[in-house]
């Protein structure tokens, strides 16, 4: 075996791929517009935006808006914080968010409505806030937020993610339009032994939707739908992540609207009879993050360690079940009452 | 630092480039440099115990040879090092957890500490490793090193650290300290190796992994559904670790090292016996020398033959992870084999000699026993990935009878999906396997431009594959966590 033969293997690898680009040529693709996120997304079919919480949200005109995913959610029983605090409660929820999405609620509805509630609440776990990639491969979710450019999210998501590295795969990538092939050949590799076992469309489309919901939440063991992996210590780095996050931007837009924020900071799963584990890092982390916080002339409530929250409130994971619930609503409310008079 | 990010291709490059420009000397300390760099990427913390395990290690081999009357005390400190690191890293919690199981049982209520600390990965690997240079050097098969240095590369070595092939220190150690030169052919036959070790974690084991977590974090699994995540597990696992083995083996060629094979197709084994002999082989052969030979091996009667067999399949599981569903996996494979030692005596095989290499033919006998002993794997894999004592009881309880029909279609549907993906990996065994049985042993490589032009399309087919099919959920390699 010669050094050519090593060069025309390397060529092989190198020229042969263009082969996806000819593909391509076969499978035109609709025009599709830039993504919000050029950073780390192409251009796809997107979700529309969710426009009629602006007006929604105006009618209600809350007292109190509540930001975040199922921790909030698992936490926070609207109706009964209506009802105890004898005001609107604007929950603005989705299971599976991020603080993109947090960050996008904030901006393209809460301050778009012009409402003036006394507080916006932003529930997250440990370093949540400072980890713009948590949950950012959640396009479906994000889209409903999402205007159809969003510059200063985008920003953020290239300072964190845009590293050489980073940079050279999707450079390789978009030269053999990998991600253009990726939207023709996925489906047509994923969809194939449905293609095999129904003939026709509209029932094998139906198909597909029963084993997707067959793989749903419902479906999963407590502990796999928990979402409950700890955090490393190598997110609790605040001063690294803090300005490559959505939280300054948070902070700003919600100063310039006139708004207050309050980050809770739920408690996890406690361990037995004791609050969770919090690693050194972690815990100057936090200290770092609430006077952070603080400065920016926000709120920062933090429920780890909180005695009255006692394993018996948790379902899975670090969700609170219905009763716990409840009564974390009602604990939520009084410590709001004195709070806000 | 992980094989399947661009951060090792680049890292890769600059080795390669540096490494043959330097003397022999420079070559082993840039080796010792690149593996601390590749090994406390993420965690830096780590590299305090591979070096430590190293320094023990080597003061122990020097001690063995210095003092030989005192070779026992040095073994002693070699072996309390390495399974006392291994324990308390990888042990402490599963020790403490059963404990306070056991004490809850009996009435009692005690509030034990658990570790809170990552496993350093690999650490099962390389103490492994670092072990079989001082039982060898206390055996006398081997002499203790004076260069700590090629003791330290032997150890830390980049390739194969997080993984495997876990290597002897009587096969690594000598190329670490001759001279290497830098061979076309290896590095050819090493480029190929990683493109496809790229392709079977990127496109086969990725893809199949996302059906296999899917369905093992269901909480009413049907038939169907479940067996069609066990397949799915079972090439994700295959596909996952022969990955990771070619791409160290491949990446190795390129800086002059030839490492061990690690899997010969092991799904096509037709016996217990024959699978242990083509599955993580060097973790099979470690264990047969320095754990089942010592317990007296096949050399002795029949009860302590078994007793030596279930010995060393225990411990090969509970090398595996510190839960008792791997402790579960070992036993089984333990048993598997001594029934099929007792069905041997009762009913000698027919074209299946004891202890001969594989039957050459390939006909219905053979394409039943396989299909039979993929069954029996599949069933093992099953022990291996429940992690919940009741999941496997309910797993196992469960019968095709009692499920709906859509159940039976989805369980259809994902084993098509996984068999789709696997394709090239029962493409590429299949190719080899009836290879073996017309010419065991010969040569089938193509030579000459049409060689050079197949492998050329197979590589490109290969990263374009790469680039097109690459799953989006990026999994860890499957034996990290061991």
């Amino acid at each position: 075996m010669s050094r050519l033969h090593l060069l025309v293997a390397a060529a092989g690898l190198l020229f042969l791929p263009l082969g996806v680009r000819a593909a391509n040529r076969l499978h035109p693709t609709p025009n599709l517009q830039p993504s919000y996120l050029p950073a780390i997304d192409e251009p796809r079919d997107r979700v529309p935006f969710e426009a009629s919480r602006v007006p929604d949200l105006a009618r209600m005109q809350p007292a109190y808006v509540v930001i975040g995913d199922s921790m909030a959610g698992s936490r926070i029983d609207p109706v009964l914080f209506t009802r105890l605090a004898s005001v609107r409660v604007a929950p603005l929820l989705y299971a599976g968010s991020g603080p993109a999405w947090w960050y996008l609620a904030l901006k393209n509805w809460v301050i778009p409505s012009g409402v003036h509630p006394r507080c916006v609440f932003v529930f997250f776990r440990d370093t949540n806030l400072t980890n713009v990639m948590f949950r950012i491969e959640s396009t479906w979710v994000l889209d409903t937020a999402a205007r159809d450019r969003e510059d200063d999210l985008n920003a953020v998501v290239a300072r964190r993610r845009g590293n050489a590295f980073y940079r050279l795969r999707t450079a390789i990538e978009r030269f053999y339009q990998a991600p253009q092939a990726r939207r023709w050949v996925t489906p047509a590799v994923n969809q194939w032994p449905a293609n095999l076992m129904i003939a026709y469309r509209k029932p094998r489309a139906a198909f597909l939707e029963r084993v997707n919901e067959r793989f749903d939440l419902g479906h999963l063991r407590p502990m796999d739908a928990a979402d409950m992996q700890a955090t490393e210590d190598r997110e609790a780095d605040f001063d690294a992540f803090v300005d490559k996050s959505e939280l300054p931007l948070m902070l700003r837009d919600a100063a310039q609207a006139g708004l207050r924020l309050c980050f809770t900071r739920v408690q996890r799963r406690p361990e037995g009879n004791r609050p969770p584990f919090q690693s050194p890092a972690l815990q100057r982390y936090t200290a770092k993050l609430k006077a952070y916080i603080e400065r920016h002339g926000a709120i920062f409530l933090d429920d780890t360690g909180d005695p009255a929250q006692t394993l018996d409130w948790y379902a899975d994971g670090d969700h609170l079940s219905r009763e716990g619930r409840e009564r974390y609503t009602e604990l939520f409310v009084s410590r709001v009452r004195q709070r806000f008079p | 630092m992980i094989f399947h990010s661009l951060d090792f291709v680049v890292f890769f490059v600059v080795v390669v480039a540096l490494y043959w420009r330097l003397p022999h000397r420079g070559q082993n300390v840039l080796l010792l440099v690149a593996g601390y760099v590749f090994y406390g990427y993420v965690h830096p913390w780590f590299l305090i115990l591979i070096a430590s395990s190293t320094l023990v290690d080597y003061a122990s081999a020097r001690g063995m040879e210095r003092w030989p009357e005192r070779r026992r005390l040095f073994m002693a400190a070699s072996i309390l090092s390495n399974f006392g690191m291994l324990g308390f890293f990888k042990y402490f919690n599963f020790f403490i957890d059963n404990l306070e199981r056991v004490l809850r049982a009996a009435g009692l209520h005690a509030d034990l500490p658990v570790l809170r600390v990552l496993l350093p990965v690999g650490i099962s690997f390389y103490t492994f490793q670092a072990m079989s240079y001082t039982i060898d050097v206390f055996r006398g098969e081997l002499r203790a090193r004076r260069s700590l240095l090629d003791v330290a590369v032997f150890i830390s070595f980049f390739p194969h650290l997080v993984a495997g092939p876990i290597q002897r220190a009587s096969y690594l150690l000598p190329q670490v300290e001759g001279q290497r030169r830098f061979s076309v052919p290896a590095a050819a036959s090493g480029f190929y190796l990683m493109v496809w070790g790229f392709f079977k974690k990127l496109v086969i084991a990725d893809n199949v992994g996302v059906i296999a977590n899917k369905v093992f974090a269901l909480s009413d699994p049907s038939f169907e559904i479940l067996w069609a995540g066990v397949f799915a597990f079972a090439i994700q696992i295959y596909a996952d670790f022969s990955a990771y083995t070619d791409i160290a083996r491949g990446s190795s060629r390129w800086l002059g090292f030839e490492l061990t094979e690690n899997f010969d197709h092991p799904y096509f084994a037709r016996t217990p016996a024959d699978f242990w002999r083509r599955w993580n082989i060097s973790l099979s052969s470690w264990f047969r020398d320095y754990v089942y030979i010592p317990l007296g091996g096949s050399r002795a009667s029949e009860w302590r033959w078994m007793r030596n067999v279930i010995v060393t399949f225990l411990l090969s599981g509970l090398w595996h992870g510190a839960s008792w569903n791997y402790v579960l996996w070992g036993l089984y494979h333990g048993v598997l084999l001594v029934i099929t030692r007792a069905h041997q005596i009762l009913r000698p095989p027919k074209g299946l000699e004891p202890g001969a290499g594989r039957p050459s033919s390939f006909g219905l006998r053979q394409i039943a026993q396989t299909l039979g002993m993929f069954l029996l794997t599949l069933f093992g894999w099953l022990l291996f990935r429940e992690t919940q004592w009741s999941a496997i009881v309910r797993d196992v309880r469960l019968t095709p009878w009692h499920s709906p029909s859509f159940d039976r279609q989805a369980g259809l549907f994902l084993f098509l999906s996984t068999l789709a993906y696997s394709i090239p990996l029962w493409a590429q065994s299949l190719c080899i396997e009836l290879h073996r049985g017309r010419d065991a042993g010969g040569d089938h490589s193509l030579e000459g431009w049409t060689g050079a032009a197949m492998r050329a399309v197979a590589c490109g087919t290969a990263f374009a594959g790469i680039l097109v099919l690459r799953s989006r959920t990026s999994l860890d390699f499957i034996y990290f966590q061991f």
